[in-house]
């Protein structure tokens, strides 16, 4: 298999390095952590070399350049230790063009640019995590217009986003799930921020909806097929995740390799220690293993179709090989790592946010079984 | 308005690895535009836009401007065309200057020729003054602004103690400062569109050397000297001041 990149991939991955070398970013994103606070201007800046333009169809103005280019340009962001993981909202216009009425869409597209948050959709409560089915939030028609009542928790980035799409079962008939495309600025909408241990500069809240008052055109995609809309769109997210992760990772390794050659202990440095160059094997390992997974389920998406079980292997490993690579990139690094203001701190935080956000390793570990399974009965 | 960028490709400086012996090796360092003349690119775009008209780039070098990828990072900075003189990296400044004097009467007019304040690998600093002779149009250096006024340029240029703004009459040859722009990154838009734009080849002849390339080795390393000044701002400033006379 060729992972060649094109003269154009390299150079626009080439472009995103000459943009992250231009200015200190860790010490905005530093301070966007410190804040929680979306860093518009890094997003508005990528946006500026036509980074929401990749997955865009060209129908629609985009460029349609395919997930391995996505996937490039998220390694070389990771690498200089940027938080990927706000970006998430740019390459998945696919949703909307697919599910969304003429009007939302117009709303949607309007931001392409703009590099402010979009929309998100929203399914988790208080009492259906993992379990998305047992959702409480409930929806009912009374003359000519419809009400939307209910209590979602954990939902990424609703604090700032203009729209969010809200997942509702029918008040008469509870095995109808429905999503609507609701403008946050609607009196009944509530929002309270959470503090979270990691992914602060993307915002993470309760959202709650006292009567909230919708027109028909208001329902996103087809009434009644919001669950299976849901479901499906999970993969790429989780695909998302994984390519952000692998990325990050490479940051922290890339830290710790360099202060490995340079910190010298009983007379030599510390890389040259067998406890610390079994760290660095298993590390260089991991690393290539989720390059070449996130890779190839990539070229998948792009040539013939990234499966559930693909995009749910991708995020489970990568997302705790990532994790492992950055902490032990935390013990070599050692008083460094952990004291101070160093970025490795970070993204240790971020990533363990990573293994329980956009599908949990548990509810990973059960579509892959399930998907490899399925392979073999009968 | 049609003005042509005079750009040069160089091996990238960040991957270019000193010897103990002090010798460059270059085998790991990639070609790229040189980073004085993106700004060169960047001016004379602007000017384009400003005024209307085209950006023409010219360039010379050796077998390092077959790679696609390189003409069209140029292509993709803001250039409507390359034309490549063929001949080589290592030529001196002369040879340079008169091979693109040569190339540019081939290219059928042009008001104004921009160049960076010197290519990223030798830095002389001396091809934009020997050009605008060759091409007998008016000269300057240290350009830090430009801007299309009716039928001149006016120009300021950043002299030790004061700043000269001088018009100038079409056609000329301009060499800019690193500090007249920020050079844009090209967009994705921009490195897809580059491969559509006319790349052409005008041969041009070059007179003999007239320089003899002796040795070319890094500076020396001298260790730091670790002199640290402490005190209040008025002391340390003093302590500065001594320090640096004493050097």
């Amino acid at each position: 298999m060729d992972f060649t990149l094109t003269d154009e991939q390299q150079l626009l991955v080439d472009n995103v390095r000459e943009l992250m070398q231009r200015e200190n970013w860790e010490a905005y994103f530093a301070e966007c952590d410190r804040s929680h606070t979306y860093p518009e201007r890094w997003v508005k800046a990528l946006c500026d070399l036509g980074f929401d333009l990749i997955m865009l169809p060209e129908e629609h103005g985009g460029l349609d350049l395919g997930l391995v280019t996505l996937t490039a340009v998220y390694e070389e962001l990771g690498r200089w230790g940027a938080p990927t993981y706000v970006l998430y909202q740019l390459p998945c216009f696919d949703t909307i063009l697919r599910e969304g009425k003429p009007a939302q869409i117009d709303k949607v597209l309007a931001y392409v640019g703009t590099g402010k948050q979009i929309w998100n959709s929203a399914c988790t409560e208080p009492g259906a995590g993992s379990d998305v089915g047992s959702l409480q939030t409930n929806y009912v028609r009374r003359d000519g217009k419809i009400y939307l009542n209910g209590h979602k928790t954990f939902i990424t980035s609703s604090a700032h986003v203009p729209y969010l799409v809200v997942m509702a079962r029918n008040a008469e008939d509870s095995t109808c799930f429905t999503e609507f495309f609701l403008d946050m600025s609607l009196p009944g909408v509530r929002v309270e921020p959470l503090d979270k241990l990691g992914l602060r500069m993307d915002s993470c809240s309760d959202v709650y909806f006292d009567n909230v008052e919708l027109d028909e055109s208001d329902i996103f995609g087809r009434e009644g097929n919001g669950f299976n809309r849901g479901i499906k769109d999970f993969d790429f997210e989780r695909f998302l995740v994984a390519a952000s992760d692998y990325g990050v990772a490479i940051s922290a390794f890339e830290d710790a390799a360099r202060y490995a050659n340079v910190r010298v202990q009983f007379g030599k440095p510390i890389g040259r220690f067998q406890l610390n160059q079994l760290k660095f094997t298993e590390m260089a390992i991991k690393l290539t293993a989720m390059k070449n997974m996130v890779y190839e389920a990539a070229w998948h998406y792009d040539t013939d179709e990234m499966t559930s079980t693909q995009a749910a292997m991708c995020k489970y490993y990568c997302v705790n090989a990532a994790f492992e690579v950055v902490d032990d990139a935390m013990q070599v690094m050692a008083g460094v790592g952990v004291a101070g203001d160093h970025r490795i701190q970070r993204i240790w935080r971020d990533l363990r946010v990573d293994r329980v956000s956009g599908g949990t390793d548990e509810m990973m570990i059960l579509t892959v079984a399930k998907g490899v399974l399925r392979a073999y009965a009968n | 308005m049609r003005i042509i960028a005079c750009i040069k490709a160089a091996p990238d400086d960040a991957d270019i690895v000193v010897g103990a012996d002090r010798a460059l090796d270059l085998s790991r360092a990639a070609w790229k535009v040189g980073s004085y003349d993106l700004n060169a690119i960047e001016a004379a775009r602007r000017l384009a836009d400003q005024a209307g008209g085209e950006v023409v780039g010219l360039t010379l070098g050796g077998e390092e401007l077959a790679n696609s990828k390189l003409r069209k990072d140029a292509l993709s900075r803001g250039l409507d065309a390359l034309v490549i003189v063929p001949g080589s990296a290592d030529a001196d400044s002369f040879q340079t200057a008169s091979a693109l004097a040569s190339a540019i009467g081939g290219l059928g007019g042009y008001d104004l020729v921009v160049l960076g304040a010197g290519s990223s690998d030798r830095y002389a600093q001396q091809v934009g003054n020997q050009l605008g002779a060759l091409l007998g149009v008016p000269t300057l250096n240290g350009v830090n602004s430009i801007a299309v006024e009716s039928d001149h340029v006016r120009v300021e240029r950043l002299l030790e103690d004061a700043e000269q703004v001088i018009d100038v009459a079409l056609p000329a040859v301009v060499s800019v400062t690193s500090g007249i722009n920020v050079p844009r990154i090209a967009g994705m838009r921009d490195i897809l569109a580059a491969g559509k734009k006319p790349v052409t080849e005008a041969s041009a002849p070059m007179p003999a050397a007239s320089t003899r390339l002796v040795s070319l080795l890094a500076p020396e390393q001298v260790d730091r000297r670790r002199t640290v000044v402490e005190g209040d701002p008025a002391e340390t400033a003093a302590q500065l001041a001594t320090f640096l006379k004493s050097l």
